[in-house]
């Protein structure tokens, strides 16, 4: 009776029970959304707590807590340590290097960047690999053989080597390809960068369901229609594609998010003065032995982002095709496939 | 830490043990032998002596390029005394100051065995300028020169050689009373006829001094191996120079000074050639200062450069409001107690030096002159290189020049080829920047003529970077420049230096330190630290 009523409730209802039932994915899903919020709330913070930018420095300063006065930087080049509230929320993570900015403003805007590039980078990411997956598997042929071979080449290039040289070159002389202009320090190049490298993990796979979708009854139906081929790769076999598509937008936003991480600790990403939490680290990583939280914590924001994406991901694949996770466990040896369960 | 600097050869032995100082050999029970493991923090501009013009390039060098004179290998004032390099004897001087005369030693020998020549001398000079070496404008005035670095050939009729008896005489087209230092400088050690007009970074030439530099890998690193001609011929033509204690030495390049630092402190490297990273820099000078840890003031300026050919630095006003706006005690902390402030071109320890400080700190003032001066393009792009904490002065002059209300955008090169790339004119957008400048030779005019002489400004490799171009002022640099340095010029030189900052083409914020740090297994005691050439390789050795 239960079966037969989850299926009067639709594929994407039934999808959506299936994935409210999934507590983990469900708590994780909230944790994104806090570190959204976080992000968001930047300015606020910045404007009345903290009363600085995120690029402001301030090397000189001193900070006046109770009867103490504390420098921001020590003449040794010691940046001052968390201060929590104790200064009235200025320097609540300390500062992050000897120019003494604000490290926790600079973690909230940072997160900002990090977040708006593994964001964007996803969709077009995820745009580029529909068009080229639908493309390659709709057409087959000549059309299919350079598509393919071309995400091959890509794929078999060392990604984050070509990326770290593709990043630095063009952060220094930035892109221009026709009327598309991007300078050299814009965050669109790490953008770029990543879209280019990982269009090929998300369209082969893409590319693979849509060999198999268009030989489906639906499709020669729709052939003997006289659908056209657009009405039928976007009308006919995109929306077969669409749970795919979720699950691998995703875990896209984590992936891409490291890729943005390891570009800007390694120089190549997001440059100078502008923050992410890999550029963070990158600063950090300089005062490990004296100050190890400001590599830390933007370290942990990183990982519970891409942790918090991951399990989403994993749910929704879940959700959307509980089908897969059986034939997951199954190769695992975890348990026989049973058939179509709901 | 990439810097214009001079550095270069090399240096000396008996000279070091006539000043007093342990130089090279058995005196301070160090072992003989063993092969050194050295990192750099990046490549050399160029592993070609012509051509180098970097501290990085000349530490490198010098123990591998030998120049007709050369620089005693001693610290403080008496490393400045310019003494026979391959030459026998000083130059004799002439003809009022324009001619030099000397001879070659004989029996020297490249390390392909093949004869060092005084016309070898000729060649390095040609090339010189062929290549648009950085350093050539200091021998424009040999006659024939001006012309010859226009046209490329016809050769130098200013130097006049005799491979017979060796005997090398350089005519010049005026006096110039730096020449015998400049005669000194690596851009005119000699190499073998026939050495390609290229950059030879990935096949150094062979040389004349005790080691020889092989496996040379741009970016990666090299090796050391003596000369095998240095024991055989050019140490018995020139028994006063150092043959060095250890066989040979690997040199990597590792970006990351904290793992630099940490790799010596292990002992899985003998020495970290570039300085502490800023961070580590107070715990390692309490760790190991006197065992394995020493600081040095070095003879050197920090500065942004601005470039006078364009909007908005074209404006005297807008120079001058950065000067106000840059706060050289900032600056001071950013390097961690390794700097001074100063805002002057030329550092205490050199002659002419006479403290001043035009532009107090005042960010209220500069923004009202930027307001004045109303420049027609607020877009700028400011460049500095990736070393620690240049890195860091950079962000710090790129949100002052914001805080006046500039559009910036930031550029951090790789330390490796950033002078390469802010000296090419064809450059884009080279507006402004970070840049230092460590003396070549104990005289004034080494940081105005190659910093802001007209002459100066050269399509690559220039270092005149923000193209200053000031006639009253060179006319003033080069009738200097043919005097002896004495109490009359070094106060003209002071005069100078105040002329120049009023003109504003830089905004100077400080001197610099420079530390050693080496592995226990090293005997610290023993490296020879020269102020224009930095630590001599023959030097080092083991415990």
């Amino acid at each position: 009776m239960e079966r037969l009523a989850a299926d009067e409730r639709g594929p994407w209802r039934l999808a959506l029970s299936r994935f409210l039932r999934n507590r983990v994915a469900l708590a994780f899903l909230a944790l994104f959304f806090l570190i959204v919020v976080f992000v968001l709330a930047a300015p606020l913070w910045a404007d009345h707590v903290a009363h600085t930018g995120p690029n402001a420095t301030h090397t000189l300063e001193k900070l006046q807590v109770g009867d103490e006065t504390r420098e921001v930087v020590t003449p040794a080049g010691l940046p001052i340590g968390p201060q929590w509230f104790e200064a009235g929320g200025k320097f609540f993570l300390g500062a992050d290097s000897r120019l003494g900015r604000d490290e926790m403003v600079r973690l909230m805007y940072g997160g900002r960047t990090s977040l708006f590039i593994g964001i964007v980078s996803g969709l077009i990411t995820t745009l580029l690999a529909i068009v080229l997956g639908l493309l390659a598997g709709y057409y087959r042929g000549w059309v299919d053989a350079v598509i393919a071979r071309v995400l091959d080449v890509i794929w078999s290039l060392p990604v984050l080597l070509f990326g770290i040289a593709l990043g630095i070159s063009l952060a220094v002389g930035g892109l221009k390809i026709g009327p598309l202009e991007i300078s050299g320090g814009s965050i669109w190049i790490p953008i770029f960068v990543i879209c280019v490298f990982t269009v090929p993990y998300m369209a082969r796979p893409l590319r693979g369901e849509v060999l198999a979708l268009r030989e489906k009854e639906f499709v020669e139906a729709a052939v003997a229609q006289g659908a056209g081929p657009l009405r039928i790769m976007f009308a006919e076999i995109l929306p077969n594609l669409a749970s795919t598509i979720i699950v691998f937008f995703a875990l896209n936003i984590a992936n891409n998010m490291l890729f943005e991480a390891a570009l800007s600790f390694l120089g190549a990403g997001v440059q100078p003065p502008n923050s992410s939490w890999g550029t963070m680290i990158t600063v950090g990583e300089q005062l490990l032995n004296t100050q190890p939280l400001l590599a830390i914590i933007p370290g942990t924001m990183i990982l519970l982002t891409v942790l918090s994406l991951n399990i989403v991901g994993d749910g929704l694949r879940d959700a959307l095709d509980p089908r897969s996770k059986v034939r997951l466990e199954a190769h695992a040896g975890m348990v026989e496939p049973k058939g179509t369960t709901v | 830490m990439k810097k214009r600097l001079a550095g270069f050869a090399v240096l000396s032995v008996a000279a070091l043990i006539s000043v007093g100082l342990a130089a090279c050999g058995g005196s301070s029970g160090g072992k003989e032998g063993g092969i050194l493991k050295i990192t750099y923090a990046s490549f050399p501009d160029y592993m070609d002596p012509q051509l180098s013009y970097t501290a990085e390039g000349w530490t490198a060098m010098g123990e591998v390029y030998i120049p007709l004179l050369t620089y005693r290998g001693a610290e403080g004032k008496a490393g400045s005394e310019v003494i026979p390099g391959l030459a026998k004897e000083m130059p004799k001087v002439t003809n009022g100051g324009k001619t030099y005369t000397m001879f070659l030693r004989p029996g020297l020998k490249y390390s392909n065995g093949k004869p060092v020549k005084a016309s070898d001398f000729t060649y390095a000079v040609e090339r010189c300028f062929k290549t648009n070496s950085g350093g050539s404008p200091f021998y424009t005035d040999i006659v024939g020169a001006e012309k010859f670095s226009e046209t490329k050939s016809g050769g130098i009729p200013g130097i006049e050689t005799n491979d017979k008896t060796g005997e090398i005489k350089i005519n010049l087209v005026k006096p110039r009373g730096t020449f015998t230092n400049e005669l000194g400088l690596m851009f005119v050690a000699p190499v073998p006829p026939g050495t390609p007009d290229e950059d030879l970074s990935a096949n150094p030439p062979p040389g004349t001094g005790p080691y020889v530099i092989t496996n040379s890998q741009p970016g990666r690193g090299w090796e050391y191996e003596r000369n095998p001609y240095w024991a055989k011929a050019n140490s018995k033509a020139m028994p006063e120079y150092p043959s060095g204690h250890v066989d040979g030495a690997t040199v990597t390049i590792i970006r990351n000074p904290q793992t630099q630092v940490n790799d010596v402190e292990q002992g899985r490297y003998d020495w970290m050639q570039n300085p502490l990273p800023a961070s580590r820099f107070q715990e390692v000078k309490s760790k190991y200062e006197g065992t394995q840890f020493v600081e040095r003031p070095t003879i050197s300026t920090y500065f942004f450069w601005m470039n006078e050919k364009a909007a908005p630095f074209d404006d005297q006003k807008v120079r001058q409001a950065v000067n106000y706006a840059v706060d050289p005690a900032a600056l001071e902390r950013i390097y961690a107690g390794t700097l001074t402030a100063t805002q002057q071109i030329l550092p205490p320890a050199m002659p002419g030096y006479k403290k001043f400080e035009l532009y107090p700190h005042n960010l209220a003032k500069a923004k009202a002159m930027i307001r004045e001066a109303h420049p027609s393009d607020m877009n700028i792009t400011v460049w500095t290189d990736t070393e620690s904490p240049n890195n860091e002065a950079g962000e710090y002059y790129e949100g002052v020049l914001k805080e006046l209300g500039f559009k910036t955008k930031l550029k951090i090169l790789n330390a490796d080829n950033y002078f390469t790339v802010i000296g090419n004119l064809s450059t884009p957008d080279l507006d402004t920047g970070w840049a230092d400048w460590y003396q070549d030779y104990p005289h004034p005019n080494d940081f105005f003529q190659p910093l802001l002489s007209g002459e100066s400004i050269q399509p690559t490799n220039n270092y005149n970077l923000s193209q200053t171009e000031n006639k009253q002022l060179d006319q003033q640099m080069n009738t200097l420049a043919e005097e002896t340095l004495g109490p009359e010029q070094e106060g003209q030189y002071a005069e100078m230096d105040k002329a120049y900052m009023e003109q504003a083409p830089m905004a100077p914020y400080g001197n610099r330190t420079l530390d050693t740090f080496v592995s226990s297994a090293i005997n610290l005691d023993s490296i020879v630290y020269n102020e224009t050439f930095f630590e001599h390789l023959t030097s080092f050795e083991f415990k």
